[in-house]
């Protein structure tokens, strides 16, 4: 448990130094104040009366609209932000965590230890995973409240972006992790899972590709993978319905996803034991 | 097996394989070495001879082809079989984001020491390697190379090994220093604790280690005490005549005696007869030309 503890508090450490962990605070803080001291939000009768930003008069379309609807209209923006900007944006900071622990000179010190290697990567991933979630929880966590607290209405539906943004980031962080173990580079540590999220819409759109598509192996590989990869841009949609109040739909892409971030753990796993350092 | 022995390997061996081209390198050939609790003992080897690799195997960070590693009797592949072990290593890296504090608590804590005996630990051990406690809440990216060798050794030494794996030690360390680290080894020597040390600087393993094991091509190729391999190559004898004093190196006892006897009806007076040794260096380059 020290060791395991320890690791952690290494990760957030580094996280720190490199400014990663105070970068993607001070955003996910940014955008809480924004709500908290620049939007300001007048309920009459359960509407909204008056929005004001930076004290003048905003939101022409919102004016009159019931308070429930722009609440959940910014939950719904705050999670596709999420699931867009936010995901690039935590991959893209994080994805140098792991390759640094792999560098000469300090993994050997680490390996040294009467630690296994299996704990040394477990340790390095939830480390990494709570840099980030630490950020997820203060962003929707505050939005949340803020406009519980400013409108009365208490969306908990929103809450489900914390567990399902931690889920698709973890599910990334395995691709992560497998890219540093195999190449110890960050930039293509970053560039696999970020081209997974740019082709996860395209490939979910497997019914529209089913009927364009001409020849049958094509569409055989467009469905190979489409079920093979994390399926971001679902669980992400997912998301963004039971935010709104639609429900979740099929857990389909949460347990393939999870399958999936898995299989590519353990394979990073099982390359990392057999590695000379 | 037994854990009377601090470290033992039996037919070690690693071969590298490029992942592409598919080409070996041997590094290290069927070492079997045998390390003896409490002693002090240098791996010497040429660069690339397979010291660093062989180093790396008994640490897990290498992982053998063929053959065991066992340190005090467990296999090396349990990681519960590097606990009584600290390490340096030659080209470390310690992140430049710890202070030096920071980074001996989070080594010690991977060696699974308690925080209360970690806080405690810290300072005593800073002034141990001759650093100034001042430098504990410095980041270690300000550290001088001397300095990080020293909070290196410190970071080697926090969990109380048993046995000790330093890889060129005093690389980067004044001469000031290298006789500090000397005596923080000399203290742990005294104390019980197997010093192994991996290092091309032949005068420092002469000074320090009993025991030496000379590596060349990834072949143990000289094994013994540092008094045995460097000792019994013959004698010198100075003597005088009028002309003034002669030197002569001999063989053997015999041949000095004879020598003596000759020297003596010829009118010379003996001056001194030493028994001569060589210096490891002579020993090491000798056993790594094929000559021993």
């Amino acid at each position: 448990m020290t060791a395991t503890f320890a690791l952690i508090v290494d990760t957030f450490r580094e996280a720190m130094a490199r400014k990663i962990f105070w970068g993607l605070f001070g955003l996910s803080l940014l955008m809480v104040l924004f709500f908290l001291f620049i939007m300001k939000i007048d309920v009459v009768e359960g509407a909204t009366a008056t929005i004001t930003l930076f004290g003048q008069k905003a939101g022409g379309e919102h004016r009159d609209m019931a308070v429930d609807k722009l609440v959940k209209q910014v939950h719904s923006s705050i999670s596709t932000f999420l699931y867009s900007f936010g995901m690039f944006l935590a991959v893209f900071a994080s994805a140098g965590l792991i390759p640094s622990v792999l560098e000469p000179g300090r993994i050997e010190v680490m390996l040294s230890k009467p630690i296994s290697r299996a704990h040394l990567l477990m340790g390095r991933f939830i480390g990494n995973v709570l840099v980030v979630s630490c950020n997820i929880v203060l962003l929707v966590g505050g939005v949340w409240l803020i406009f519980g607290w400013k409108t009365g209405v208490w969306s908990p539906g929103f809450l489900v972006a914390i567990p399902s943004t931690i889920f698709v980031f973890s599910v990334l962080l395995t691709v992560v992790v497998l890219a540093g173990v195999l190449w110890e580079s960050t930039a293509v540590s970053t560039m696999i899972p970020v081209v997974m999220m740019i082709l996860s819409p395209i490939l979910a759109q497997e019914e529209t590709a089913r009927k364009l598509l001409s020849s049958e192996w094509s569409r055989q590989l467009w469905l190979f993978l489409y079920v093979a990869l994390p399926k971001v841009y679902d669980v992400g949609k997912m998301t963004l319905d039971i935010t709104l109040g639609q429900g979740a739909g099929s857990w389909w892409p949460i347990w393939s996803s999870g399958a999936f971030g898995i299989l590519v753990y353990g394979a990073a796993q099982w390359i990392f034991e057999k590695r000379d350092f | 097996m037994t854990a009377e022995l601090a470290i033992e390997t039996t037919d070690l061996r690693k071969v590298f394989r490029n992942r592409w081209s598919g080409k070996e390198v041997c590094a290290v050939e069927n070492i079997s070495l045998r390390v003896n609790r409490g002693t002090t003992f240098g791996l010497l080897g040429p660069n690339g001879a397979g010291k660093t690799t062989f180093v790396k195997m008994l640490l897990s960070a290498c992982i053998p082809t063929a053959g065991t590693a066992r340190v005090y009797g467990k296999d090396t592949k349990d990681p519960e079989a590097r606990r009584p072990i600290g390490y340096l290593p030659e080209n470390h890296r310690f992140p430049t984001y710890f202070t030096g504090a920071g980074m001996l608590d989070f080594y010690a804590a991977l060696s699974g020491v308690d925080s209360a005996k970690r806080r405690k630990l810290i300072p005593e051990l800073f002034e141990r390697v001759g650093l100034d406690p001042k430098w504990m809440d410095v980041r270690v990216g300000k550290y001088s190379k001397g300095m990080l060798q020293r909070v290196g050794l410190a970071q080697a030494l926090i969990h109380s090994p048993s046995l000790l794996v330093l890889d060129e030690p005093s690389d980067g360390v004044d001469p000031v220093g290298r006789r500090q680290i000397r005596d923080v080894l000399h203290a742990l020597e005294a104390q019980g604790v197997t010093i192994f040390l991996n290092s091309h600087l032949l005068q420092e393993v002469e000074l320090f280690c009993r025991d030496v094991a000379i590596v060349n091509k990834g072949r143990v190729v000289l094994e013994g005490t540092v008094s045995d391999l460097t000792a019994g190559k013959g004698y010198k004898l100075v003597a005088m005549n009028g002309s003034g004093p002669k030197e002569w190196n001999l063989g053997s006892r015999e041949e000095a005696n004879g020598k003596i006897d000759d020297l003596r009806r010829e009118g010379f007076s003996i001056e001194s007869l030493v028994p001569t040794t060589s210096r490891l260096e002579d020993v090491f380059i000798e056993a790594v030309q094929g000559k021993k």
